[in-house]
């Protein structure tokens, strides 16, 4: 964790200063972001200290390193936007780390499809599940657009659940990244008369949906 | 620009030797060129299995050139 902490300072100094209109202070962003408050990343002045009612101050320092990096990722993008810690969703707290975007420049953030939230997402894992640490699941969300993504899929994975169980037969969705498949893992797990399990290799891997008999013993979805 | 130092603190994040991160730009009219360097144990960490650390770090350059209405290409040099 340490190799992060002073990525803002001096690490790349012999580049051009060309940013430096903007009148931030480097290293005062720093301090500030690491501390999980609000960050303007570009155009107007950051505001330190300042808490809106969604932030939130995590305990975990691997949450705080998270917020760091996509902090730092937006503002070299100078992009517009907002970057902060969100409360982990009910029910699986203790392994997520939640980091919300907002601002001018969301769409941007979101891009084609989610392309980019998505790289975001995916590098932020990258760094934080480091080997021989424990997992942290990572969810970087801009505007709700994740969010409201996974109801839908939510929802379409209990419609199918049911369908499954209606006509006892095995449903197999199209192949998906390992997040989505995670979405539907989690809104089948306590659905009576299905298991889900994912198959297939690398970006051919796909959920199914499995009916089963009353008799199947708790906890069979391998979630993945 | 800050197109090299996006792409620089995103690979000094995913290495284990941020010290050895070098990153060049080579830039057009309206084009950039990235070269990325990193540390020889540290190439895996950037390309990622199937190219999908690469392929983030180049959709996020996309985005952020896009913006600023250029075009930019990453090389991972070794």
């Amino acid at each position: 964790m340490t190799e992060n902490d002073d990525l803002d300072d001096a690490a790349w100094d012999s580049g051009d200063e060309g940013e430096a209109e903007d009148g931030e202070t480097e290293g005062g962003d720093v301090s500030h972001a690491a501390a999980g408050t609000e960050e303007v990343a570009d155009g107007e002045r950051p505001r330190k200290r300042r808490k809106s009612q969604d932030d939130y101050v995590s305990a975990d320092p691997r949450a705080n390193v998270a917020l760091k990096f996509v902090t730092d990722v937006i503002r070299e993008m100078e992009m517009e936007c907002t970057v902060h810690l969100r409360r982990p969703q009910e029910g699986n707290a203790d392994d997520e780390i939640n980091i919300e975007i907002a601002g001018r420049d969301a769409g941007r953030i979101i891009g084609k499809k989610g392309q980019v939230l998505q790289a975001l997402q995916f590098l932020t894992h990258r760094i934080i599940n480091r080997p021989g640490l424990d997992r942290r699941h990572i969810l970087v969300d801009a505007e709700g657009y994740r969010s409201r993504r996974d109801n839908s899929l939510a929802t379409m994975a209990q419609r199918l659940g049911r369908q499954a169980v209606e006509e006892g037969k095995i449903i197999t969705f199209e192949p998906m990244n390992p997040r989505d498949r995670r979405v539907v893992h989690l809104a089948l797990a306590k659905f009576e008369g299905v298991i889900t399990r994912s198959d297939g290799e690398g970006d051919d891997r796909r959920v199914q949906i499995i009916p089963v008999r009353r008799t199947a013993g708790a906890g069979a979805a391998a979630p993945n | 620009m800050a197109l090299k130092e996006l792409i620089a603190t995103i690979a000094q994040a995913l290495v284990d030797d941020p010290d050895s991160v070098e990153v060049t730009e080579i830039e057009g009219d309206h084009n950039s060129l990235i070269e990325l360097k990193v540390a020889k144990n540290d190439i895996g960490k950037v390309i990622g299995k199937d190219g999908r650390t690469a392929q983030s770090m180049r959709t996020i350059l996309t985005a952020a050139s896009t913006k600023i209405g250029r075009r930019a290409h990453l090389d991972i040099v070794d």
